[in-house]
């Protein structure tokens, strides 16, 4: 398996369970209780998909009063981002090709039946 | 006033999907897609030129093309088409790259939807596995990517 940091985030975040929490986090830090609190699945496995994010760098844990908090790490989070914006960007200038090619072609075609 | 920018659709992180309303009956943007001499006139990204060398478009049909990038470096790619729908549909798996390092694999789709005069195109790009993925952003890692707000990624992971 693929160590490089892109492929370990995109591998934390193939998993639904772990984009909620992910996208929980992204609202701001929460304690384990809250995280877990949307999900019907058990407490070992959420723990699980907890260490999953942790490991993966993409959160910090903290103790702080005898409870546990999680907060989200920006940078991973970046970076994937950026990869697939530049992934979007390549498709949106296939896109502009084609479009440019469609609207000279019809140009075209309006000067030949013009002629 | 028609704008030049693309919806994004939200979707796996293997997954790119755009989608753009293009101004063109449906007829003729599949035949500008599935026409080889069309073909090498646009295929390919920013600032690219290509060859097509074979194309056949039909259900396990081969579409052999080379890219040529600005730098001058070629970019050969063979493909197999796996779905061909007209005028609504190409499905089909890409193999290659930048010469002589590792080669690429994508699916792409493309959906062409008739909205009268005009024509919805939607282009999903799926990496069949995060090493293909890893390939692509090597291959074409040099183009610079924006920032992304944490808050657009909250969006994109809860949709």
């Amino acid at each position: 398996m693929p160590t490089d940091p892109l492929s370990v985030t995109f591998r934390a975040l193939a998993d639904p369970t772990r984009r909620a929490m992910m996208a929980r986090l992204a609202r701001g830090e929460a304690s384990m209780l809250e995280l877990a609190r949307p999900f019907k699945i058990s407490q070992p496995a959420i723990s699980k998909h907890v260490k999953v994010l942790e490991k993966s760098g993409l959160i910090v844990r903290r103790s702080l009063a005898q409870q546990r908090f999680c907060k989200l790490r920006a940078k991973p989070i970046e970076d994937a981002m950026d990869w697939m914006e530049t992934q979007r960007k390549l498709l949106e200038g296939q896109m502009d090709k084609f479009e440019d090619y469609l609207k000279e072609i019809q140009k075209k075609g309006k000067k030949h039946a013009h002629s | 006033m028609p704008t030049r920018s693309s919806e994004v659709i939200p979707s796996s992180p293997r997954e790119i999907v755009i989608t753009r309303v293009l101004d063109a009956p449906r007829e003729l943007v599949w035949e500008a897609w599935t026409d080889p001499k069309q073909v090498a006139q646009w295929w390919g990204p920013v600032g690219f030129t290509a060859t097509v060398h074979e194309m056949e478009v039909k259900p396990g049909g081969i579409w052999r093309l080379t890219m040529h990038g600005p730098d001058g470096a070629d970019y050969p790619s063979e493909s197999v088409f796996s779905e061909v729908v007209k005028p609504e549909r190409i499905v089909f798996a890409l193999r290659g790259g930048k010469e002589g390092a590792p080669e690429s694999r994508i699916e792409m789709t493309w959906t062409f939807e008739d909205q009268g005069a005009m024509t919805r195109v939607t282009i999903r790009q799926v990496y069949p596995t995060a090493e293909a993925r890893d390939h692509m952003a090597t291959t074409y890692g040099a183009i610079e990517g924006g920032k992304q707000t944490l808050g657009r990624l909250a969006e994109h992971l809860t949709k």
